[in-house]
């Protein structure tokens, strides 16, 4: 049923219009160096090859009316789990004078800071891309959009949840772990109709948004299920996706060459973590038996900070810009494991602006209670007209009572290679 | 203020023949008319090719297309414009608002993100996607973002010209003076020299090839950024230019930036 539907839908792409078709592509090809032998993962292997593609095929039609599609495959030497296939964008727009109507799967941003992203709930993060969690999974969805002169709405409908990816066993950054298929809270399970708003606006150089979203989380809470007897050593993770309602906001104001933001989430039904430390390797879990019961906790979490951009600085053509965040979350020691309770990002920001639109981005997210930091280092440079060569570098410093003690043999360098046809 | 500031100028050059004129009121009476003249476009659209030459001669293109929406009353412009390459920017798009007193508002939408990002008004000397051209040179000159000076009658390229100075108002500007030189005939720009914050000469512009829209908008084929301190330079090549092909404010808005394609 669902191929049938793409390959309508592809056929609907083709020539019934006088616009042409628009392909884009890229090929990827990323290479990671790993400084240490793993502790945790199944995987010991210093290098990790993959090769992603991803294409762009985009139409418009009369009446305007577009149709975009995205495929995404990526292909990896090591992790099974990684080597995944996604529709990233496979959706149907019409823009009418009063309103704006899309349809099928689709991809939307919510959200200011840098650090992390807490109010943007739409898409479901596709964890295996990378450790950031800007990639996204493609969500199925109907949004209308109405822009007026008060500000704008969007609103949404989410006809089903999409599981978030993890890494596998074989995959460095997995700590060996395997996971089952997700439990839901919902009797409906991935089939619960999730509902979406947000309503954003801007003075001046004040820019705000104020968002709600009721349905199946896309975090989930992560357990083992000891309940028939199995031992902690062969029990598989087990995702638990809750129903949640949150309350975002998202703030912006620019003045001079400074830019504060503030993100802040306010959750509910967020069961909480029953903390079950496995003998210090990797995360922290509790007893799947008592998912159901353990819920409507309510939590506050916040990101808050700035980026100060100075441009052209020492006369050269070079922007430098420093970014502080403060990462706040009220669960504190019960929050969950990717979640960041007390840290500070510091990170400064290069760009060269030189034909090559080359980038820096170089930072340290320090847990101020635990004492522990990462490092991690982005860059970007065209190589060619039609290539790009970005480097990614992470060095982890956990303490040994942290969630990321995992991580500590993990420090790695990336490059990925982006040919574009 | 401002109002009267240019009835008093139009005033002014309705009758220089009459009245003593000082060199400020001539040199904004020279802006005011060739406003005047570039008036009741209503919108434009066109396809550019932004060619970025290093010292050593090396070129790299670039594309997009600019859409462009004509203020009205006391508003500025506004302005779209969509990458079509490099072929890794593809889909990234820039709107910007002209405003006649305070700073433009900009907005850069990147697509691999889905994410709309307003870009500081301190950032209008910034250099425009690596090019010669900062973002205060691309954006719709307005008569109110700067004072002006004329300075004398000079020929350039055959043609007589005004040649007047002109003071950015706004205090982000990269520069501390522009000359330019303006054709008596037809009131075009043929020529701006731009002097950086140490009041030495940086960078200069040549509008080239000037073509006649619609028997009144004259408009460039070319324009040659030269930058006189690196020996970089960057051209700007515009291809089928199109006036009032009906675009409006529903494509200049934030949420328009997503869907340009």
């Amino acid at each position: 049923m669902k191929r049938f539907s793409i390959l309508s839908l592809l056929a609907l792409m083709s020539p019934l219009s006088q616009a042409e078709l628009s392909v884009t592509s890229q090929l990827d090809y990323e290479a990671t160096g790993y400084f240490a032998d793993s502790k945790a993962s199944a995987n010991d292997t210093r290098l990790n090859q993959s090769l992603a593609f991803r294409t762009e095929l985009y139409k418009e039609l009369e009446g305007d009316q577009s149709m975009t599609f995205k495929p995404f495959f990526r292909l990896d030497e090591n992790d099974d789990e990684r080597t995944h296939f996604d529709v990233r964008e496979l959706i149907w727009h019409k823009v009418a004078d009063e309103y704006e109507l899309k349809a099928g799967i689709g991809k939307v941003f919510w959200g200011v800071t840098e650090s992390q992203h807490l109010v943007d709930i739409i898409n479901q993060t596709d964890a295996v891309e990378s450790l950031d969690g800007e990639e996204k999974l493609g969500q199925p969805m109907v949004q209308l959009l109405l822009e007026r002169d008060w500000g704008n709405l969007d609103l949404f409908i989410l006809p089903y949840h999409r599981e978030r990816t993890f890494v596998g066993k074989e995959g460095r950054l997995g700590a060996g772990q395997e996971y089952a298929d997700g439990m839901y809270e919902s009797s409906d399970e991935e089939k619960h109709v999730d509902i979406a708003a947000r309503f954003y606006t801007y003075i001046d150089e004040f820019e705000y948004a104020v968002s709600v979203f009721h349905g199946t989380s896309r975090e989930a809470v992560l357990g083992v299920d000891l309940s028939q007897g199995i031992q902690p050593e062969q029990a598989m993770v087990l995702p638990y996706y809750s129903l949640i309602t949150q309350l975002g906001l998202e703030m912006q104001y620019l003045n001079e060459g400074w830019a504060w933001k503030f993100e802040g989430v306010l959750r509910d039904g967020v069961p909480k973590n029953t903390m079950l430390t496995m003998a210090g390797e990797f995360p922290v879990f509790y007893d799947g038996a008592s998912l159901a019961v353990a819920d409507d906790d309510q939590y506050f979490a916040s990101t808050a900070g700035f980026e100060y951009t100075q441009v052209g600085i020492l006369d050269t053509r070079i922007d430098l810009g420093w970014v502080v965040e403060h990462l706040y979350d009220s669960r504190q020691e019960d929050a969950s494991s990717t979640a960041f309770e007390h840290d500070v990002l510091l990170a400064t920001r290069w760009a060269a602006n030189d034909a090559a639109s080359s980038t820096l981005l170089a930072g340290v997210l320090v847990d101020y209670e635990y004492g522990d930091y990462s490092l991690s280092v982005e860059g970007d440079t065209r190589v060619l007209n039609n290539m790009t060569l970005s480097v990614e570098a992470r060095v982890f410093a956990p303490q040994e009572d942290n969630p990321l003690w995992g991580f500590r043999n993990e420090d790695f360098i990336k490059l990925t290679l982006s040919y574009y046809l | 203020m401002i109002k009267t500031i240019l009835i008093a100028a139009l005033f002014a050059l309705g009758s220089v023949t009459t009245f003593a004129q000082t060199s400020q009121e001539k040199g904004l009476a020279i802006a005011v008319e060739a406003d005047k003249r570039g008036e009741g476009f209503g919108d434009s659209q066109v396809e550019l090719k932004m060619v970025l030459v290093d010292s050593k001669g090396t070129e790299s293109p670039r594309d997009m297309r600019v859409k462009s929406l004509e203020g009205l009353g006391e508003e500025g412009d506004k302005s779209l414009m969509i990458f079509d390459t490099p072929i890794d920017q593809k889909g990234v798009a820039m709107l910007t608002y002209t405003h006649k007193e305070k700073s433009d508002d900009q907005w850069l939408y990147l697509p691999a993100l889905k994410r709309v990002k307003k870009i500081s008004s301190k950032n209008k000397s910034g250099p425009f996607v690596g090019s010669e051209f900062a973002f205060e040179d691309i954006s719709s000159q307005e008569v109110e973002k700067y004072t002006y000076n004329y300075l004398r009658d000079e020929t350039f390229d055959g043609k007589d010209c005004f040649v007047v100075e002109r003071f950015p108002t706004d205090k982000y500007s990269g520069y501390t003076k522009q000359v330019a030189w303006i054709d008596k005939a037809e009131y075009r720009a043929l020529k701006i020299d731009f002097y950086d914050r140490k009041k030495s000469l940086l960078k200069t512009l040549e509008n080239k090839d000037y073509k006649l829209y619609l028997d009144k908008f004259w408009r460039p084929a070319l324009s040659v950024m030269q930058n006189h301190q690196t020996g970089k330079s960057t051209r700007l090549e515009y291809k089928g230019y199109e006036f009032k092909v009906g675009l409006n404010d529903k494509e200049f808005t934030k949420n328009s930036l997503k869907r340009a394609k």
